[in-house]
């Protein structure tokens, strides 16, 4: 069981394809699932950004620099990394992910081009992709994810929840009886969960 | 034990190298706490406790009180976010059949959690109630007090003999570990683990070679058949 299916909740929840969040979302999760494909130096790519000190910049460029510290610490064991790996260090370097696809997308149409006109390339791919993540909404995105779950998973919990919770407010009952104060307060907390669920099933039908 | 597939818990990983989950993913299960926590006391009763295990694992009753009074360490009747942390680390350690690597890395924690009556010891029968948990089978607990009990509590007199992977009490009296022996045995299984893992690789790479040479003889033989009928097609022509 490896990091399969938080990223296919991410992708599987069923809200409205026309939103730009759920667009966002969705190639969010390409970006993720990819991240494995990275064959870039990427601290070049660190040193030729100039990024700003914005959350996914600054996320962008300490993943930038704990990547040069690993590699001058004298020992890039990928199986060992791949394992350590966090799920937040995933998600942020995603961006350059993003990022360097441009690039790549742009240098593989110069296989045997002199080198002047490679760096200029370069320079303009570092420079549109930089364009590229001061416009798009991810910055949006990523405020909005360091305060909140994504709804998919909040969806999944709250079931699941709602599950278990029904079933205590059986042996609540039997055990202590429907008037005592324990067992209307896990009957408030599961009216307030289905209220929510019913909440988001009349969204998603609009 | 088995997850339920498709629940939350099924969705999380740890991280393999220190059996630990991620930021992220402790501010996910700190939600799903709080979703469980209907009386807003940052705490599971042992019904909610009961109910949460039963719907997430196939669990019987009897295992899952064991596990409720072994975490409820103050007593109080109910457990706190920590203590549910430390229940879906070892679960999930089971689920992923990180048992060794989980013991060998949370050796002290989970001593502890052992150490039922707080005596600094743990004996047979507190690992036989727990095996169920961390997964030690019967031939290993024997191992285990055989082989790692060297101070064997209750005897003033030890003797023990170092040898280059074992070592061994010759009269051992009530078999009680301290936390000392605890590590060790840890270490040890980790060994064992690794090794096997080892083993194993190298068992499915000689396999897998044996299935290619064998393709190949396959492979070979067809060839030498289709040129041998060939040749004798060209020869029953040539002599028409």
């Amino acid at each position: 069981m490896e990091e399969k299916p938080f990223r296919a909740s991410l992708g599987s929840g069923g809200s409205d394809t026309s939103r730009p969040d759920n667009d966002i979302r969705n190639l969010w999760t390409r970006a993720t699932l990819s991240q494995s494909k990275l064959n870039v130096p990427l601290p070049n790519v660190c040193e030729d950004s100039d990024l700003e000190d914005s959350s996914p910049h600054s996320k962008t460029r300490r993943w930038c620099n704990e990547k040069a510290r690993r590699d001058s610490d004298g020992g890039w064991d990928h199986g060992e990394y791949k394992d350590g790996f966090k799920q937040e260090e995933l998600e942020d370097h995603s961006l350059l992910e993003l990022q360097l696809r441009q690039e790549s997308s742009l240098g593989s149409h110069l296989e045997e081009g002199d080198v002047d006109s490679k760096t200029e390339i370069e320079m303009s791919s570092s420079e549109s992709s930089l364009n590229i993540l001061k416009h798009t909404p991810h910055r949006a995105y990523w405020a909005e994810q360091q305060n909140r779950l994504p709804l998919p998973l909040m969806e999944l919990m709250e079931n699941e929840a709602l599950e278990i919770l029904t079933k205590a407010l059986r042996s609540y009952r039997s055990a202590i009886g429907r008037d005592h104060f324990l067992t209307k307060q896990l009957q408030r907390s599961i009216e307030g969960l289905k209220r929510r669920r019913s909440k988001r099933l009349n969204l998603l039908a609009y | 034990m088995k997850l339920k597939q498709g629940s939350f818990l099924w969705y999380l990983y740890l991280d393999k190298l220190y059996c630990l989950l991620s930021v992220r993913n402790v501010k996910v299960l700190v939600e799903y706490f709080h979703l469980l926590d209907v009386h807003h006391n940052n705490t599971l009763n042992d019904v909610l406790f009961y109910h949460f295990l039963h719907h997430v694992t196939n669990w019987k009753r009897r295992q899952i009180m064991i596990v409720f009074n072994m975490l409820d360490w103050n007593a109080m009747g109910e457990i706190g976010f920590d203590q549910f942390y430390m229940l879906v680390c070892i679960l999930l350690a089971q689920q992923n059949h990180l048992e060794e690597q989980f013991i060998f890395r949370h050796s002290r924690p989970v001593f502890e959690l052992l150490d039922l009556e707080g005596e600094l010891r743990i004996g047979a029968d507190n690992f036989h109630m727990y095996n169920f948990l961390f997964n030690i089978k019967k031939q290993e607990l024997k191992e285990l007090y055989h082989d790692f009990d060297i101070t064997g509590d209750r005897s003033s007199e030890t003797k023990y003999q170092i040898l280059p992977e074992i070592i061994f009490l010759s009269f051992p009296q009530q078999k009680r570990l301290n936390y000392k022996e605890f590590k060790l045995f840890t270490i040890f299984t980790m060994d064992k683990y690794q090794e096997r893992q080892k083993t194993e690789k190298e068992n499915e790479e000689k396999r897998k070679k044996e299935k290619k040479a064998l393709l190949k003889k396959k492979m070979q033989h067809q060839v030498n058949v289709s040129s041998k009928q060939s040749s004798f097609t060209s020869r029953s022509e040539s002599r028409m």
